[in-house]
């Protein structure tokens, strides 16, 4: 999987996005509290289907992980996932665990970065 | 649409993407209501669309997917006028083309950039408002309709349905301003009616003229005569106004022997009640002025001219059972009718006399074409 130039965080997105939401400190604490319960929902239903090996179930989690991560600027979350979709509704089960690895690194990656740009506690 | 603030529904599985819109949304001062998913979306716009202006919808859903609820939407005769805007990663745009061709108004590529997120929402908006501006005055308009059907209908049983209809058309308002034309005038009363309304109780008074009216009203309106007023036992009819008529005089004859007819039937029935009443008839033709005559609150649709006061005096001159037709009504019909010369007739307030003529009845077809 190629992810060459996704940063774990892209600041500008943030900066974009907190710009075009207000200005708002809580507001923003508040949506990355709101993606991070969402997506550690989502991570679990990822690597489930990923151990399980079951291209059907992984399509969904890895779609709304790759849509979410790009709105709060986690962009190698999101191309993990992005790839992770397409290989589900390809059925091509073979890199799943492998890529939902990836996956599960960029996730603690992001948390890490979220908390880093006092985004988190 | 509402007047005050607009309403869209978002729908997306994703809370942050949900957050996101409605914060933008709200600084556009659109309130936002939120949906999951496709099934939640249409229990919130319901039936009638539940005050929602504009739908945002998520392609990859739980439940109910973006193309099941938009097809809903679209499918629903009360709810296909919502705009629905598709949310979508660039990457999605075949999707995206065929929501389009299933009816969806625009797009909103994934993330969120709020100058487009504006400019679409409030090109849909503007449609929307566009749509609902539409539907209120085609409301609007089928409601005048039905007042204006219902005033005719209304007006029908004062006027004759000529002037009833005349009072709903562009053409009408000139018509009752006032206008000069040929028209036929055509004067009935009852013969010895006085003596019989004093003699008579007043039931019996009113029902003998419900019975005169209701049969001369049919008439009136098989001949296309126009009703200007009853008075009592006396009525006045007249031709070729304000709907235009070739056969002017000829209708008022044919009218008038209609009537001489139905009413022999009718005062053989009162004379064995007691009562003998006869009916007489004055006809002229001429220059006249129609139009609205009266005064605010009360006004008649009228004919004044010379033929009106000939047409009265020959009534009042004739015997009963007769038909007078003056000089210029007996010239336009002169050949169709059985008539009897009746010699010169001294007419009240006129300086000259005329010379009508009794019209007996219609001249049979093979004495017309040896005429």
């Amino acid at each position: 999987m190629n992810l060459d130039g996704a940063p774990v965080l892209d600041h500008a997105v943030i900066a974009e996005l907190r710009a075009a939401t207000g200005d708002d400190d809580a507001f923003m604490a508040e949506l990355v509290e709101t993606y991070v319960t969402e997506g550690a929902a989502n991570m679990d239903r990822l690597l489930a289907a990923a151990a399980a090996q079951d291209c059907e179930a992984i399509v969904r989690p890895a779609h709304s992980l790759k849509s979410t991560s790009a709105s709060l600027g986690a962009m190698r979350l999101s191309a993990i996932c992005r790839g992770i979709e397409e290989a589900g509704r390809q059925a091509r089960s073979e890199t799943l665990r492998e890529d939902a690895e990836l996956a599960r690194d960029a996730w603690e990656a992001t948390l890490a970065a979220f908390a880093q740009a006092g985004l988190r506690e | 649409m509402s007047p005050g603030q607009a309403v869209a529904l978002v729908v997306d599985d994703s809370a942050v993407n949900r957050k996101v819109l409605t914060r933008q949304l709200a600084s556009l001062d659109i309130e936002a209501r939120e949906a999951a998913n496709g099934r939640e979306a249409l229990e919130l716009v319901g039936t009638d669309g539940a005050g929602v202006d504009i739908v945002l919808l998520d392609i990859e859903m739980p439940e109910l997917d973006g193309y099941e609820t938009l097809a809903a939407i679209k499918g629903d005769e009360a709810l296909r006028h919502l705009p629905v805007i598709m949310i979508s990663a660039v990457e999605e745009l075949d999707s995206v083309v065929r929501c389009i061709e299933m009816g969806a108004t625009d797009y909103l590529p994934k993330p969120f950039n709020p100058a487009i997120l504006e400019a679409r929402v409030r090109a849909s908006l503007a449609g929307k408002r566009l749509h609902d501006l539409e539907v209120e005055s085609a409301a609007r308009q089928a409601e005048l309709l039905r007042t204006i059907e219902r005033q005719k209908d209304e007006l029908s049983r004062f006027l004759s349905p000529q002037v009833a209809a005349l009072v709903s058309t562009t053409e009408g308002e000139a018509l009752l301003a006032g206008h000069r034309r040929i028209a036929t005038a055509v004067f009935c009363d009852l013969r010895d009616f006085t003596p019989f309304s004093e003699a008579a109780d007043p039931e019996e008074v009113f029902g003998v003229l419900r019975e005169y009216h209701g049969m001369m009203g049919e008439l009136i309106v098989a001949h296309g005569g126009t009703l200007e007023h009853f008075a009592g036992d006396g009525m006045m009819v007249f031709f070729n106004d304000p709907v235009l008529q070739d056969d002017h005089v000829e209708r008022a004859v044919r009218m008038a022997l209609a009537m001489r007819d139905r009413f022999g039937a009718l005062a053989a029935g009162w004379a064995k009640r007691g009562y003998r009443l006869g009916f007489g008839v004055g006809i002229a033709t001429g220059y006249a002025t129609l139009g609205r005559i009266g005064f605010e609150g009360r006004h008649d649709y009228g004919m004044i001219g010379t033929a009106v006061i000939t047409a009265s005096r020959l009534s009042s001159a004739a015997a009963p059972g007769q038909i007078l037709l003056a000089p210029r009504s007996h010239t336009e019909v002169d050949g169709l009718f059985e008539v009897e010369e009746l010699g010169e007739l001294q007419l009240k307030g006129f300086s000259r006399p005329i010379s009508p003529v009794n019209v007996v009845g219609v001249r049979a077809r093979d004495t017309v074409a040896a005429g």
